[in-house]
């Protein structure tokens, strides 16, 4: 049975402490897989701002998670995203999976990023020194999770 | 029936409100012929009627057409841009 981790953090995401909490933490683990999303500093961009549909987000990243854990053996399963203003280079969400053999962990980790783009309830707003205005979401963003969703199911099948 | 509809984020802009408690006549059976009520009041509610507006309903991201029964609240969402 993995352990999961997931959560909405209002306050600065450390990646150095929660990778720390899942490298090094299990012998049975080959790999250990991670992703960092961070705030791009384009032209203009002085401010993210993240929102999210409290309570809805939180089931939505647990279950994204369990269901990672489910499809490839995982010790551990992590996810964690920011809400609220962040500055350009800051950590957005941390995604992060360990297993016995680097396939399953990078694997996991590319479905949970892929999922929580289409499946999570946040919304991103761009602050510059003239406004700001809402993000627009992404066609290949749906193509990803399209991807995953897909192969799951033909495995099914 | 009453139900409380919630417009979430660009939605909430375009909308000029956050939420509402609306008051539907009891034909009204699901998140479509909501949509349809709001715009005979409001025409800025034609947004709602773009494929791209996810649903949640109560506590759960729902499909849409949604079901929708009193005291549910129902919020539309416009396509998710997190991570």
């Amino acid at each position: 049975m993995a352990r999961i981790a997931t959560g909405i953090l209002e306050t600065p995401l450390d990646p150095a402490a929660e990778l720390a909490a899942i490298a090094g933490q299990d012998n049975s683990a080959g790999g250990v897989a991670s992703f960092v999303g961070q705030v791009r500093g384009e032209a203009g961009l002085t401010a993210l701002e993240l929102e999210h549909y409290p309570g809805v987000t939180e089931a939505a990243l647990a279950r994204i998670a369990e269901t990672a854990a489910q499809r490839w053996p995982l010790m551990q399963a992590a996810i964690r995203h920011r809400v609220g203003k962040m500055m350009p280079g800051e950590p957005i969400v941390f995604v992060a999976a360990s297993a016995a053999h680097r396939r399953e962990a990078l694997e996991a980790v590319g479905y949970m990023i892929d999922l929580l783009k289409t499946e999570a309830p946040f919304w991103k707003r761009v602050h510059t020194e003239e406004g700001s205005h809402w993000v627009d979401a992404v066609d290949g963003d749906r193509e990803a999770a399209d991807f995953w969703l897909d192969q799951i199911a033909s495995e099914d099948a | 029936m009453r139900i409380t509809v919630k417009y979430v984020a660009a939605l909430r802009d375009r909308m000029g409100r956050p939420e509402e408690t609306v008051d539907l006549p009891g034909d009204i059976a699901d998140s479509e012929a909501l949509i349809a009520h709001l715009r005979e009041s409001d025409a800025a509610a034609e947004v709602l009627t773009h494929p791209s507006v996810r649903l949640i309903r109560n506590d759960a991201i729902v499909p849409r057409p949604a079901p929708l029964a009193s005291g549910d609240t129902l919020a539309f969402c416009p396509p998710f841009t997190g991570g």
